[in-house]
């Protein structure tokens, strides 16, 4: 008999395989634009910076300062989309007993890390060798940004997987959502321009949060400067809680989803 | 062995909660047996394959598995649309922990199934034979100690369901199985043990034709 370790590491295996061959076959020189969408929106956003230069950072190259808004904002967003359509991507395969809805998304949300970590040290080695200076300056700082902002895209997949399973509708408003999350998230500016009267507004999306501590740790401290009220303990305190509450979904829905 | 101990079940639906389809169904199959499941149409035979192959959990109760068990044979399920004939079968090889003899058990699957060039096409391209003769060929290449199937052998054309039938003959000489089927005659040919569905309840019968006659007594 196998162990159920065992049997779950085969099941994670194969279905990392199954979403790779899937992710990167898909169309047309699918792989080719997983590598785009960030530079893309680095183009994009450079050109917009570049000509309206309605924000001054003295010392900070403008495309440094998005390329990393855009990657830390497209892990959260990336994983936490992705994984809210793992179970109905995989429905049919649900069939076999050894895989559970749980395994489909958290195997997506490990494709996803993967898939943004390799576009983005394309992005960085490219502005390199442009001559841009891509080494952090605290590189662990940075590190912990991303893993954080990654397990809060976790934590929301989890959460947003068994309500768009159970209440389809409710799903697709809360994708909507995720799109002005881009403007509000300091992807393009910093928290320092918000006047002040908003900026607590605004610090209660967590996203900011995560983008501005990438930032803190990117940059030198003598070059960029953040609001006090960014705080690492407030995303990881978000990151936990949609997690605990994703998993105590699936504990109490995995009959309910496996039965459609 | 496979104890099924005092399982119900009922289905959430869109107007509510269903009616009880399985009461109180409670026997335990010894390691190679061969048994007929009959009953009514609606009896609940299909939920119970679906409940012992895993597939769906019962409402209340248990079901210990003492053996490797697979998924009901013969059910409309179990291949992802997008992925190609091939893929699938690697899938299911992958998770059942064949991983080191991937290729032997593909060709069998490509040589059983018979697909062709389809066998690398996505399964959503497939018609519905060419479905469940790869399902049959991937239940076959995987090792179970019982098979679980629903009304298998009446799939696909002449030449496959001969095939098939052959392939059966093998499967439950090696192996446990538990069958739904309506032709009375195939249920005799394979099984020797029958249960016998009626109104939510199990009734066990060492004989398949004791199974049959109260079978055929009540309708």
């Amino acid at each position: 008999m196998r162990s159920s370790g065992n049997i779950t590491w085969t099941v994670w295996k194969a279905l990392f395989l199954r979403e790779t061959v899937a992710r990167l076959s898909s169309g047309r020189a699918a792989w080719l634009w997983i590598l785009l969408e960030p530079v893309a929106h680095l183009a994009f956003l450079s050109i917009l910076f570049e000509t309206v230069r309605q924000i001054m950072l003295p010392g900070i190259e403008g495309a440094l300062f998005i390329t990393t808004g855009i990657l830390g904002f497209l892990i959260a967003q990336n994983t936490a989309l992705r994984c809210k359509d793992a179970i109905s991507a995989n429905a049919a395969l649900l069939a076999y007993r050894y895989v559970h809805p749980i395994d489909t998304v958290l195997v997506r949300a490990a494709l996803e890390a993967a898939l943004v970590v390799i576009s983005g040290l394309v992005l960085l080695t490219g502005l390199g060798l442009l001559g841009y200076n891509v080494m952090p300056y605290d590189v662990l700082q940075v590190l912990m940004a991303v893993a954080t902002l990654w397990l809060a895209g976790i934590g929301m997949g989890l959460v947003l997987s068994v309500i768009s399973e159970l209440i389809p509708e409710l799903g697709k408003v809360v994708a909507m959502i995720f799109r002005p999350l881009y403007l509000v998230s300091a992807v393009m500016f910093p928290v320092a321009v918000v006047p002040a009267a908003y900026q607590d507004v605004f610090l209660l999306n967590p996203l900011v949060h995560g983008i501005e501590l990438i930032r803190a740790g990117f940059f030198s401290p003598y070059q960029y400067h953040t609001v006090p009220g960014v705080s690492a303990a407030y995303i990881m305190g978000f990151a936990l809680v949609t997690i605990c509450l994703g998993l105590a979904l699936h504990v109490r829905f995995v009959h309910r989803i496996v039965e459609q | 062995m496979i104890i099924v101990d005092d399982v119900y079940k009922r289905y959430h639906t869109d107007l509510g909660i269903g009616k009880w389809v399985l009461q109180g169904v409670s026997f335990t199959m010894p390691q190679k047996v061969n048994v007929g499941l009959v009953g009514r149409n609606g009896a609940g035979k299909s939920t119970l394959l679906r409940l012992i192959g895993g597939i769906d959990t019962p409402t209340r109760g248990r079901i210990e598995r003492r053996c490797r068990v697979s998924w009901p044979m013969g059910f409309s399920g179990g291949l992802q649309g997008s992925l190609t004939g091939r893929q699938n079968a690697r899938f299911v090889c992958r998770i059942y922990g064949h991983e080191k003899d991937i290729p032997e058990r593909l060709a069998y699957i490509e040589d059983f199934a018979e697909l062709g060039e389809a066998f690398d096409e996505p399964v959503k391209t497939y018609s519905s034979g060419m479905k469940s003769r790869l399902q049959f060929g991937m239940s076959l290449a995987v090792d179970f100690d019982v098979y679980i199937s629903d009304e298998v052998t009446s799939s696909g054309d002449a030449a496959f369901r001969k095939k098939a039938s052959g392939a059966f003959r093998k499967l439950a000489d090696r192996a446990g199985l538990i069958m739904v089927s309506h032709g009375e005659g195939t249920l005799k040919e394979f099984c020797t043990a029958g249960i016998w569905l009626h109104e939510g309840k199990a009734h066990w019968f060492d004989k398949i034709q004791d199974a049959l006659k109260e079978y055929r007594k009540s309708i």
